[in-house]
């Protein structure tokens, strides 16, 4: 690496830092709309999921009101009735995963390529400075396969988990495509805690 | 798109708004979320710039963030947090998507000012 006399970057610190970590962005943001788009092509566009998610917003919504409505002195009828309609949107919501499984094995494989790409494209550059030094688990992600002992120095991976973890929720939500919160509440029951970005990837 | 109710997010973030009625509790959520994004952007390009750094700065962010929000919807807003599930589902409302965009923002603007 180059030192090209600015005396406040230290001899390892590529001059190209800046424009690296701008780029790590604008690639967080295409590969975004490059996963919302596929799975736009394969599931979003489809009859198959259009209904299916009208129906579990809909069951999730009356159920969330049900819940709300429902007291301790409830009668059995009430309750059985609620566990029959959880059980229906459960099965719902296990259809609706089964229809987005395609996309997610094509956005897999597309993604497994593109991050080889670009993990031997920027392997070994320190492509942004941290204002912090990250906790011990942390650096071998923040700082993987980088020189030295510096910590706030930071790799690919990193900054592109932060930008992929910040943008892709923004760009759903932006565009309509985060399902709604009663449905990711009802869902949770099934798939365990859903993540925060991409819902229902 | 950014919330289901037209023009209030914009408005709803400087008056105050009765936020009444089940339609209108996932458009009041949405205005958590995307103030949570703006407040996230904006200090992160501050701390940035200071620069403010360490762990002192995702500190005073997290309480910042949660402060300004539970002042927010509390007091400004007057809602009842019960009805949307308690503070604590409040204050996570957007939190983690919000802390992320944060460092992003700190990042860039640190590496730009600091070492470039």
């Amino acid at each position: 690496m180059v030192h090209l006399g600015k005396s406040n970057l230290p001899d390892r610190v590529d001059p190209s830092l800046f424009p690296d970590t701008l780029l790590i962005v604008f690639i967080s943001v295409c590969t975004a709309l490059l996963a919302e788009g596929i799975t736009w092509v394969l599931v979003y566009r489809t009859d198959k999921y259009k209904r299916l998610k009208a129906e579990v917003e809909k069951q999730s919504k009356k159920l969330e009101k049900k819940k709300e409505t429902i007291t301790e002195s409830a009668g059995r009828q009430q309750k059985k009735k609620i566990e029959r309609q959880e059980e229906k949107l459960k099965n719902n919501n296990r259809d609706l995963s089964m229809v987005r499984m395609k996309s997610m094995f094509a956005i897999g494989f597309c993604f497994t390529a593109l991050m080889g790409m670009f993990n031997s494209i920027f392997d070994g550059r320190v492509v942004a400075k941290l204002p912090f030094i990250p906790l011990s688990y942390i650096q071998g992600l923040s700082h993987r396969n980088l020189l030295g002992e510096d910590y706030t120095d930071c790799s690919f991976i990193f900054l592109y988990i932060l930008c992929t973890m910040s943008i892709r929720q923004n760009i759903q939500k932006m565009l309509g495509l985060a399902p709604s919160r009663a449905a990711t509440k009802q869902a949770g029951g099934f798939l365990g805690p859903p993540p925060q970005a991409g819902k229902f990837s | 798109m950014l919330c289901q109710s037209g023009d209030k997010p914009w408005k709803a973030l400087v008056m105050p708004m009765s936020w009444r009625g089940g339609g209108q509790k996932d458009e009041f959520l949405d205005v958590i979320y995307w103030f949570r994004q703006i407040i996230a952007v904006i200090l992160g390009i501050i701390w940035g710039v200071v620069p403010l750094k360490g762990f002192v700065g995702i500190a005073v962010f997290c309480l910042i963030n949660a402060g300004v929000l539970y002042l927010y919807f509390s007091s400004f807003q007057q809602i009842d947090e019960e009805e949307y599930g308690g503070t604590w589902e409040l204050t996570k409302e957007g939190f983690m998507t919000s802390f992320a965009l944060f460092l992003v923002v700190w990042i860039i603007f640190y590496t730009a000012i600091h070492y470039d």
